[in-house]
Parts: structure tokens; sequence; C-alpha cells
């Protein structure tokens, strides 16, 4: 494993690395604004948007941002471990963070077919088109992030392996995006109006 | 496991209770929207100052981020 000390108070090399961190700006200023566009409409229809709001299960979404977090969380120790070098006890913390990951999804999952089940769908109203674009959106970065989380946990604990700490921190930037971007959605869709 | 990082993942957890709660308990009203995206913001810049290590970066990425994302809440609040 590469030990080298990043210098992470250089502007040129934060966790996770620079092009990581371009692309967290970016996602945060898309989701952003679509955000800003949702709310402005939502005063605009405030009638159809508070009673679609309420058709939402508030107890799914705050679920669903506790796995997140919890598994944020134990991303966060893998790394730690990883940079300790204490390889497999990483490894542990990185297949708990998964498990969170595929919570997540199972329960989206039973929410989205309820929602198709009482026949809820893209152009149901205004409030419905950005939940499913929103959410959907998010789902894929989420499934995204389990597949670079999986492929980087393969090759950490491969013999000889050349997942270097920048590698391991890069991936974890991209699973917390995850969680920084839910933790916007989760408020103005399920709580705001 | 980090001290730090449990205690930041417990306030997490009480803050995203605390939100729900609130939001059962009152109707949404004028104030209390600015408390939901407050409470929000503070657990974003947990994530990303602690779970993320933003703390050990350069300025450029802590200020540019808190803009952003301070930006993002005032348009929000704003508007609504």
């Amino acid at each position: 494993m590469d030990t080298l000390k990043i210098n992470y108070k250089s502007i040129y090399y934060p966790p996770g690395g620079i092009l990581m961190w371009i692309i967290i700006f970016l996602e945060l200023i898309t989701f952003g604004m679509a955000l800003v566009a949702f709310v402005y409409y939502g005063i605009e229809n405030a009638t159809v948007f508070h009673e679609s709001r309420m058709q939402l299960n508030t107890a799914f979404g705050a679920t669903n941002t506790i796995f997140l977090l919890t598994s944020g969380f134990f991303m966060a120790n893998a790394v730690h471990l990883f940079k300790e070098n204490e390889v497999k006890k990483s490894s542990v913390f990185f297949k708990l963070a998964m498990l969170g990951g595929f919570l997540f999804l199972a329960l989206k999952s039973v929410e989205y077919y309820h929602k198709i089940e009482s026949g809820i769908s893209l152009d149901t109203n205004m409030f419905y088109t950005f939940y499913w674009l929103l959410t959907g959106f998010h789902v894929i970065h989420v499934i995204m992030g389990l597949v670079i989380l999986g492929w980087t946990n393969y090759g950490m604990k491969k013999k000889n392996s050349d997942t270097t700490v920048e590698d391991v921190e890069a991936c974890a930037a991209f699973w917390h995006m995850c969680d920084l971007i839910w933790l916007l959605l989760f408020p103005t869709l399920y709580l705001f109006f | 496991m980090k001290n730090s990082l449990i205690l930041v993942f417990t306030l997490l957890l009480i803050i995203t209770i605390t939100t729900t709660c609130i939001v059962n308990s009152f109707s949404v009203s004028a104030f209390i929207a600015p408390v939901i995206m407050v409470l929000a913001a503070v657990k974003f810049l947990l994530v990303a100052f602690q779970f993320m290590e933003l703390k050990k970066a350069h300025s450029f990425w802590k200020i540019s981020l808190i803009i952003t994302l301070g930006l993002l809440v005032i348009l929000i609040i704003g508007i609504k």
C-alpha cells in the first residue's frame, strides 16, 4: 500500500482528490438549482404541492436518511482504518457501508412500488415530476456508488494490491456525495410543503 | 472506531430525528421551513467536514463549499 503522506493543505489535494471535488461541486449545483426550481413552482402551486407532499411517507424518507448517514459513518471509519494499514478491518467497514446503500435502495424500491401501484407517475403533477426525476437521479448515483465501493473493496483485498489511500478516499468522497445530495433532497421533498 | 466520528454520527441522528419530529408536530409554516433548511445545512456541513475530512483541506475548498451551500439555502428559504 502507498504510504506517502498526502499534503491535504495544498489547494490541489483535497481529501478525495481535486477531480472528485470538482464533480461534487457540479453535482451539488445541479441538484441545488433543481431544488430551487422545485420550491419556486411549489409557491405557484401551493395546494397541489402540499397535497402531494402529504402523500409521501415521511417515515420512509427519515429511515432512508438514517441508512445513508450510517453508511457514511462506516465509510469514514473504513478510510480511517485503511490509512492505519488495517486493510481487513477496513474491508469489513466497506461491506457495512455497502449494506447501508442496499438497504436504502430496498426501501426506495418499496416506496416507488407504492407510488406506481397508486397510479402516481412522472406526469401526475409538477410535484411528482420533480419527485421522480430528483430521487431517480439520486438512486442512479447510489447504484454507481455501490459499484465503485464494491470494485475498490475487491481491489484492496487482493494480494499485492495497488490500491492507494487516494483511491479509497476518492471512492469514499463519491459515496459521501450521495449522502450530501440526499441531505438536501429529503427536507425539501418530504418536509417542506 | 474514532470517537470523533461516533460523536458526529450521534449528532447527525439526533438532528434527523428532531427535524422529522418538528415537522410531524407542527404544520410547515414560514417559521418552520427555515428551521428545517438550517438543520439540513448543519448535517450537510458535519458530513462534509468530518466524514469527508474537508476540515483538513485548503481553505479554498472549505469556503467554496460553505458559500455554495449558503447560497442554496438562502435561495430556497427566500423563495419559500
